[in-house]
C-alpha cells in the first residue's frame, strides 16, 4: 500500500506502524467521576467496520508523525490522510 | 582534550572506505550532529545563518547543513566538530528550541559517483523504496533500508549520504557495499 | 565451451527459426548428452533431439512430454542443475539453454521409460476425485503408521537438494509512470507509444526475447518478418532513457495502489551465476498496461496425454521460433481456424500433415492437407510417445499414423493480474472465454491485446497503442499512437467443443491428473461450486495453477449442471502468476546478515577479551567473559557476580532505550506517561519510573533523570525501546498535542557503562576530572553532567540495578570502547571485572529487581509490589483501568524463593502450590518467573508471583515442574536476597 502523507506525499506502507481505530484520540479524563466507565468504553468498545475506517498509522521509518488515515478496509482505497496532531487539537 | 581514543562506528580507528566501480563509500566520522526542535510558539531560528529546510529537504550552508526530520524538527550537521559539544553551541544559536546531541547516534556513509547520477540512482533502487527521479539534490528523508531506519540525503547529483543507527553500522555497511558491488557489476 | 564443429544433424530440426546455428551448446538430460543452439529452450532442444518423453505425471505416473511452449506448461517439469543448485519443478519450456546445462526428469522410480510407480495408473480407480478425503479415513490407527509415510514418499514431483542454496538473490525498487506487462505486439506498441511521449516506462516480459507471439507466428508486419518490426522497436526503446526493459522478468502479482511484484531471472540462464541468480523487484507504477497475451486451451479426448500431443499453437511456435517439430508426420485437432494455421505453417517448413481434424461441419481446407470436417479425435496409441490417433467422422473410426498432434480449442486471455484484487473476469459468449471485467480490477490497470480476447495481431498492436495513450492522458501526458505496421486481422470462427464425449480417461488437467471423469464424479458427489471442484479434484493446483485446464474444467462442469459457463463461475486468481522462489522473496541476505545486528560501543574490546556474545533482539551483548581455566559458564558467571559484590564490576548497558524529553511541559508530560510522579523530581535527580498500558497492566520500567527544569532523559528496557518511543510520540501528538514537549531517541548516541560494587566510587574517582563523588557531591539517585579523562563530556547517574554502590556513566558512543578498557585497566587493584548479561541477571535477581520475566505484559503494579506507586492524584496512562475491581483483588505478589535443600534446582516456569495440596489449575498459587544460581546465597534462588505472598514469608511451598517430574520444597523469602535494607546503594 501507499499512504498519502500530508507533508511527504505517497509513502510505502512498510515505513509505517499500524495502531488501529482513530477513536483512541478521544481519551477520557482520568480524574472525572465517571472515569471507570469511560475508560472501559475507550479501551474495549471499538468499531471494526468493513468499509470506511479512520485509523492511526505511525510513520516510524519516516518523519515520526502519527497520521489519521481514512481507508476503506474492503478495498484498501485511501480516502484521506491527515496529521493526528492537527486533528487532535 | 581527552586522552581516550575514539573508535569509528565501524569499530575501527580509521573510517571505512571502499570503491566499487564508479561508486566510493566513505565512513564520515568527523561531522557533528544535533537535533533541533521548535518549542511552542518559538520562531524558526537561523542558527549559524542556516535557513531551515521544509519537509523532505536538505540545505547546506558554510560548513553546516540542515535537513528536515519531522514537523518542526531538523538535524543540523557541522563539519569537523564531532569531538566538540556542538549541541551546546547550537543551543546558544537557537534560543527557544530543544537541542539534543546526536553525533554518535549515527553512522554516516558518504557515497560518491565518478560517473554522474546513474550509479547513484541504481544504488538507490537496490536499497530503498524511494523514486530516485523525485529525489534530486537537496532532498532528504528517513526511510527503511534492510529493516534499518536510515536518513538518506541527496547532497548532489553524484553524492548521496546514508545515515543509520551507529550500533548497526556493520549491517548497514554490508547492505550498502553489497548493493554498490552489484550495481557496478563487480559481483555480477 | 561452445563447440561450433560437432553439429549433430537432427531430423526434427527444421529450417529458419530464431536459434543461432553458428554456435552449438552441449547439455545433458537424464545423464545423456545432447546439443542445441543459443535461443533454444530445454524443451525445444530436447524436441530437436527427438526426445518427446520428459517426465511422469503426478498421480498416475503416466509418460508425459512437452505440452506448451511457454510458462503455462503443465507436463515438462524437470530438475535443473546439479548438487546444491538442483532446482526442481522447472518448466523445460522456459529454461533457456546454456552450455553445460544438466537436467533430469522427475517423479519416477527407476528409469523414466520404466517407472515402477506407473502401477498407479492401473490402480487409477482408487485415485479418483476426492481420493485424499475418502481413502485415508480409516482405520484411524493407519494414518500415522501407514498412510502418512506412504503419501509423503509419493508426494511432490522434483527433489530438493537439501543443501544450502549457494546462489545470491537481490531485491530492489523501481518506479514508473507506465508499467507494461508483456512484450508482445500489444506491449511493444504500448511501450513505444508511452516511451515516445517521454513517460517513464518499464516494459517487463517473462521471456528472454521480446516479441511474444510475434516470434511464434509466420505472419508478416508490413510484408516483412514480424521480427524485423520487433528489432526496430526494441532498438528505438533502447535509445530512450525513460524506458527500462526488464527481460526474463515475470510480473507475478498486483498489489495495492499500483505496487507490482516482478521476478527478474538474472542468472538462471548461466551455468553457474557468478553474481546474482534472481532479483525481486517491487515496482510502483502510476498506470499499468496488462498485455499478457493469451493461453491456448485444448480439447480433452480419450488418452490425450501422450508425449507428442500438444497445443496446436505450441507446435507452431516450436516450428517457427525454434525450428523444431517433434515428429515428421503431424496431425491437428481443432474447433477453430487457428488450428489450420498450424497445419499451414508446418507444411511450409516441410512437415507432413497427416490430417486436420476439425469438429466444425462444413469447413473447407485452407491448404493442401487432408481435412476431416465435422470429426473428432477419439483415442490415441503409443506407450511412451504418440504413434497414431483415432479419428471419428460420421460415426466411423479410422486410425491415422502421426508422431505429434496439435490440439486447438481456442484461446483464453491471460486475465490473471487483472483479477488479483478479487476482480472476477466475465464470460464472453462471442469469444467463448473469460475476459477481464470492465471494472473492479486493480486501479490504474488496463488490459490490451490478446489478454482482452482481441487476438489478432492488428487488434493487439492497435489496442496496445490506444491503451497507452489513454493511460498517459490520465496522467496529463499527451501521447499519440505511432504508425503501426499492417498486420493480419483474422477471426477464429470458433465453435465451442469442451471435450470429446466417450468412454475412457480424457485429461483436463495434466499436472494433477484430473480427467473429465473426475469432474463428473465431483458433480455426482455434489462438489459443484468451482471452489469445491478444485479442492475435490485438485484441479488447477500446483506449479501451473491450471493455466491450460481451468476454463475447460468449468465448461465441462457447466455442461454437467446444465448451466451456462458464466453461471458456473471462475476460480479466484491470486499471486503469484508463476512460482517465485522463497529465496527471492526472502530478499537475499542469509546467515549473519539475515537481519540487522546492533553492536554495543564496547563490542571490539569485549571481543578481544574473548567474550561470549548472546543475541538480545537485534543486539549482540557480551553474555560472559570466560577466563583461562574456567571450564563451564557458571564458573565464569559466579566469578563475575562475586567480583562485583566484593570489588567492582563493569557492564555495557548501552542497549537500554534512551529518550531525550525536553520542553516547558516535559514534567507534566512524563507525569501523564508514567504511573508515578515525575514533575516533582528535582533537577539533578533520578527516579525509577513504571509505565502502564492503558488497560492497567504493567508495561515497562526505567529511570527518569532530570537534567534541567525543561530537560529529562528517560530510559526504557532494551526490548521495549521501540514500542515505548512510539507510544510516547502517540501521547505527545495524539493525546496531548498542546503540551510543549519534544522527544528524540538518543540510545545510540551515548555509551553507557554500569560501574557497580563497593569499589565503584574509588574507581570512578580515577577517571573524573575533579568531580566530587562523595554522597555530598552526588547522592544516591543523583545525576550530573561532568567531564572525565581530561575533558570528555559525560553524564553520571548514581543508580543501581545490582543493589551495590553503583553508577552508570555515559560518554559519546565513540569513546565507549576506550572507557571500558580504561576502567578495567585503572581498576586492576580494585578487582575491576567486566561482567556480561548472565551476571547482570544474577545480580538483579539477588536484589529482587523486576525485569522482562516479571514485566511480561500479564502482571500489574500491585503484583510487582509497586501498587502504591500508581498515583491517584493525577491522571496517567493506565491508572484508571489499573483500579478495576478484578485487578485490585489480585493477591499474587513478587516473592523470593529459596530451595529448602540447597542442592535442589529452581526452574523458572514452575508452578507454586501449597505443600501437600492437590495440584490442579484451581489450586495453583502462582509461578516462578526468574531463577539463577546465586553465589551470594550459595544455592539456586528464584523470584515468583505467589498468592497472598506478602503474608507467607517463611512458609514452605511446593514448586511443581511436571515436565521434568520435579517437586521442589521452597521457602518463601523476601525478594531482596542482598542487602534488603538498601544500605549499600547509599554508602
Amino acid at each position: 500500500m501507499l499512504i498519502p502523507h500530508p507533508l511527504l506525499g505517497l509513502r510505502d506502507a512498510q515505513e509505517f506502524t499500524y495502531l488501529g481505530d482513530a477513536s483512541l484520540l478521544n481519551r477520557p479524563d482520568g480524574m472525572a467521576p465517571d472515569a471507570a466507565q469511560a475508560f472501559y468504553q475507550y479501551q474495549y468498545l471499538r468499531d471494526n467496520p468493513a468499509g470506511v475506517h479512520r485509523e492511526l498509522w505511525f510513520h516510524e521509518q519516516g518523519d515520526r508523525s502519527w497520521l489519521i488515515v481514512t481507508r476503506d478496509t474492503t478495498t484498501h482505497e485511501i480516502l484521506a490522510a491527515e496529521l493526528a496532531k492537527e486533528a487532535a487539537r | 582534550m581527552t586522552d581516550l581514543s575514539p573508535l569509528c562506528a565501524s569499530g575501527q580507528t580509521a573510517p571505512r572506505v571502499a570503491t566499487h566501480g564508479a561508486l566510493t563509500i566513505t565512513e564520515h566520522a568527523s561531522r557533528a550532529l544535533a537535533s533541533l526542535a521548535l518549542r511552542r510558539n518559538a520562531a524558526e531560528p537561523h542558527p549559524f545563518g542556516l535557513s531551515l529546510p521544509g519537509p523532505g529537504l536538505w540545505s547546506a550552508g558554510q560548513g553546516m547543513a540542515a535537513f528536515w526530520t519531522g514537523p518542526h524538527q531538523w538535524m543540523i550537521e557541522a563539519e569537523g566538530r564531532a569531538q566538540d559539544d556542538f549541541a551546546h553551541d547550537l543551543k546558544t544559536h537557537a534560543p527557544g528550541c530543544s537541542v539534543t546531541e546526536q553525533t554518535d547516534g549515527w553512522v554516516c556513509y558518504e557515497i560518491t559517483s565518478g560517473r554522474g547520477a546513474a550509479p547513484i540512482h541504481d544504488l538507490l533502487a537496490k536499497l530503498v523504496n524511494i523514486d530516485a527521479a523525485d529525489f534530486g539534490p537537496g532532498r532528504a528523508t528517513r526511510t527503511g533500508l534492510e529493516h534499518m531506519s536510515v536518513f538518506v540525503i541527496r547532497r548532489a547529483q553524484d553524492r548521496l549520504a546514508i545515515l543509520g543507527m551507529r550500533s548497526s553500522a556493520g549491517s548497514l555497511w554490508h547492505a550498502v557495499e553489497t548493493a554498490a558491488e552489484r550495481v557496478e557489476g563487480v559481483l555480477k | 565451451m561452445t563447440q561450433s564443429s560437432a553439429n549433430r544433424p537432427s531430423a526434427n530440426r527444421l529450417a529458419g527459426g530464431l536459434v543461432d546455428r553458428s554456435k552449438t551448446l552441449s547439455f545433458s538430460f537424464d545423464g545423456k548428452g545432447y546439443t542445441g543452439h543459443p535461443g533454444d529452450t530445454l524443451a525445444s532442444a530436447l524436441l530437436a533431439n527427438g526426445v518427446r518423453l520428459m517426465g511422469r505425471s503426478f498421480k498416475y505416473h503416466r509418460p508425459r512430454g512437452v505440452f506448451a511452449a511457454g510458462s503455462e506448461e503443465p507436463n515438462a517439469l524437470v530438475e535443473l542443475h546439479d548438487g546444491a543448485r538442483r532446482d526442481p519443478n522447472t518448466r523445460a519450456t522456459v529454461a533457456e539453454l546454456f552450455d553445460g546445462l544438466t537436467a533430469r526428469s522427475q517423479n519416477h522410480t527407476g528409469p523414466l521409460a520404466f517407472d515402477l510407480m506407473a502401477v498407479n495408473d492401473l490402480l487409477s480407480p482408487f485415485f479418483a476425485a476426492g481420493f485424499y478425503y475418502k481413502t485415508f479415513m480409516w482405520p484411524k490407527a493407519f494414518w500415522e503408521k501407514l498412510y502418512e509415510p506412504m503419501i509423503r514418499a509419493a508426494a511432490g514431483l522434483g527433489r530438493l537438494s537439501m543443501q544450502p542454496d549457494p546462489d545470491s538473490y537481490d531485491k530492489g525498487f523501481l518506479h514508473c509512470d507506465l508499467l507494461v506487462i508483456g512484450g508482445g505486439a500489444a506491449g511493444l506498441a504500448a511501450a513505444l507509444t508511452a516511451g515516445r511521449a517521454g513517460a517513464r516506462v518499464i516494459l517487463a516480459d517473462e521471456d528472454f526475447r521480446l516479441g511474444g507471439r510475434l516470434l511464434a507466428e509466420s505472419h508478416t508486419l508490413d510484408d516483412a518478418p514480424a521480427t524485423d518490426w520487433v528489432a526496430v522497436t526494441e532498438a528505438e526503446l533502447a535509445t530512450l532513457p525513460n524506458v527500462r526493459i526488464l527481460r526474463r522478468a515475470t510480473v507475478w502479482g498486483a498489489f495495492d495502489h499500483g505496487v507490482y511484484g516482478a521476478l527478474e531471472r538474472v542468472g538462471d540462464h548461466m551455468a553457474a551465476p557468478t553474481g546474482l541468480r534472481q532479483t525481486l523487484w517491487r515496482i510502483t507504477a502510476k498506470r499499468i498496461v496488462l498485455a499478457a497475451g493469451a493461453t491456448e486451451r485444448h480439447i480433452p479426448f480419450r488418452n490425450n496425454d501422450r508425449p507428442g500431443i500438444m497445443l496446436a499453437g505450441a507446435l507452431r511456435a516450436y516450428a517457427n521460433r525454434w525450428a523444431v517439430c517433434p515428429a515428421q508426420r503431424v496431425a491437428v485437432f481443432t474447433n477453430n481456424d487457428d488450428g489450420h494455421r498450424t497445419a499451414l505453417d508446418l507444411m511450409a517448413k516441410g512437415v507432413q500433415i497427416a490430417g486436420v481434424i476439425d469438429s466444425r461441419k462444413g469447413v473447407a481446407p485452407q491448404g493442401d492437407y487432408p481435412l476431416f470436417a465435422g470429426a473428432m479425435v477419439t483415442d490415441s496409441r503409443g506407450r511412451l510417445g504418440l504413434n497414431r490417433i483415432a479419428v471419428t467422422q460420421d460415426g466411423r473410426e479410422t486410425w491415422l499414423d502421426c508422431g505429434a498432434l496439435g490440439v486447438s480449442g481456442g484461446w483464453n486471455p491471460n486475465v490473471h493480474l487483472s483479477s488479483h484484487h478479487r476482480g472476477r473476469p466475465v464470460w464472453s459468449d462471442a469469444l467463448q472465454t473469460f475476459v477481464p471485467a470492465p471494472a473492479g480490477g486493480p486501479p490504474g490497470l488496463t488490459v490490451a491485446g490478446a489478454a482482452t480476447g482481441a487476438g489478432s495481431t492488428a487488434q493487439a498492436l492497435a489496442s496496445g497503442a490506444a491503451v497507452a495513450v489513454a493511460a498517459l492522458a490520465d496522467l496529463g501526458v499527451r501521447a499519440t499512437a505511432p504508425d503501426l505496421p499492417g498486420a493480419e486481422d483474422h477471426a477464429q470462427h470458433l465453435a465451442p467443443l469442451w471435450h470429446v464425449p466417450g468412454a475412457g480417461r480424457a485429461w483436463v488437467d495434466f499436472q494433477n491428473d484430473v480427467t473429465v471423469k473426475d469432474i463428473k464424479l465431483a458433480h455426482q458427489e455434489n462438489m459443484r461450486p468451482v471452489e469445491h471442484l478444485k479442492r475435490w479434484t485438485t484441479l488447477g493446483m500446483a506449479t501451473d495453477q491450471g493455466k491450460t485446464a481451468n476454463v475447460t474444467a468449468l465448461a465441462v462442469m457447466a455442461e454437467l449442471t446444465g448451466k451456462a459457463v458464466a453461471e458456473t463461475g471462475t476460480t479466484m486468481f491470486r499471486p503469484p502468476y508463476t512460482g517465485v522462489p522463497i529465496a527471492a522473496l526472502g530478499g537475499g541476505d542469509t546467515g549473519a546478515h539475515f537481519r540487522p545486528r546492533r553492536l554495543t560501543p564496547s563490542h571490539e574490546w569485549a571481543a578481544a577479551q574473548g567474550a561470549v556474545f548472546v543475541e538480545v533482539g537485534q543486539w549482540m551483548r557480551a553474555q560472559y567473559f570466560p577466563r583461562p581455566g574456567e571450564t563451564e559458564w557458571r564458573q565464569t558467571v559466579d566469578r563475575e557476580v562475586l567480583a562485583t559484590r566484593k570489588g567492582v564490576g563493569i557492564c555495557d548497558v548501552t542497549t537500554l532505550g534512551k529518550v531525550d524529553v525536553q520542553g516547558a511541559d516535559a514534567g507534566e508530560f512524563l507525569n501523564r506517561v508514567y504511573a508515578n510522579a515525575m514533575a516533582s523530581l528535582p533537577v539533578g535527580m533520578v527516579r525509577y519510573g513504571l509505565m502502564l498500558r492503558e488497560d492497567g497492566f504493567a508495561w515497562d520500567d526505567g529511570t527518569c533523570a532530570r537534567l534541567a527544569d525543561d530537560h529529562y532523559v528517560v530510559t526504557t528496557t532494551t526490548a521495549q525501546a521501540g514500542p515505548i518511543y512510539r507510544h510516547m510520540e502517540f501521547c505527545r501528538q495524539c493525546l496531548w498535542p498542546d503540551l510543549d514537549v519534544q522527544l528524540i531517541s538518543t540510545t545510540d548516541a551515548w555509551a553507557q557503562l554500569s560501574v557497580a560494587g563497593p569499589n565503584a566510587r574509588r574507581l570512578l574517582e580515577r577517571v573524573v576530572d575533579g568531580f566530587d563523588l562523595s554522597n555530598a557531591g552526588l547522592q544516591f539517585m543523583g545525576c550530573a553532567d561532568l567531564t572525565i579523562c581530561g575533558g570528555l563530556r559525560a553524564r553520571l547517574f548514581r543508580i543501581s540495578f545490582s543493589g551495590e554502590l553503583a553508577y552508570e556513566i555515559a560518554v559519546p558512543a565513540r569513546y565507549g570502547n576506550a572507557l571500558m578498557a580504561r576502567l578495567i585497566e585503572l581498576g586492576a587493584d580494585l578487582g575491576a571485572t567486566p561482567y556480561g548479561t548472565e551476571a547482570l541477571g544474577v545480580l538483579r535477581i539477588e536484589k529482587g529487581h523486576a525485569a522482562g520475566n516479571e514485566l511480561n505484559g500479564q502482571t500489574t503494579a500491585q503484583m510487582l509490589g509497586m501498587g502504591r506507586m500508581v498515583s491517584t492524584k493525577k491522571d496517567s496512562i493506565g491508572a484508571v483501568l489499573s483500579r478495576r475491581e478484578g485487578m485490585q483483588a489480585e493477591t499474587r505478589v513478587l516473592v523470593g524463593l529459596q530451595p529448602v535443600d540447597a542442592a535442589d534446582p529452581v526452574v523458572a516456569g514452575s508452578h507454586l502450590f501449597t505443600t501437600g495440596a492437590e495440584q490442579t489449575t484451581w489450586t495453583d498459587q502462582g509461578w516462578i518467573t526468574s531463577a539463577c544460581y546465586s553465589p551470594h546465597v550459595g544455592s539456586s534462588i528464584g523470584l515468583g508471583f505467589l498468592a497472598d505472598g506478602a503474608n507467607r514469608i517463611g512458609e514452605v511451598i511446593t514448586a511443581a515442574n511436571p515436565l521434568q517430574g520435579q517437586q521442589i520444597a521452597m521457602r518463601v523469602v523476601s525478594p531482596h536476597f542482598v542487602d534488603p535494607e538498601g544500605g549499600r546503594v547509599r554508602d
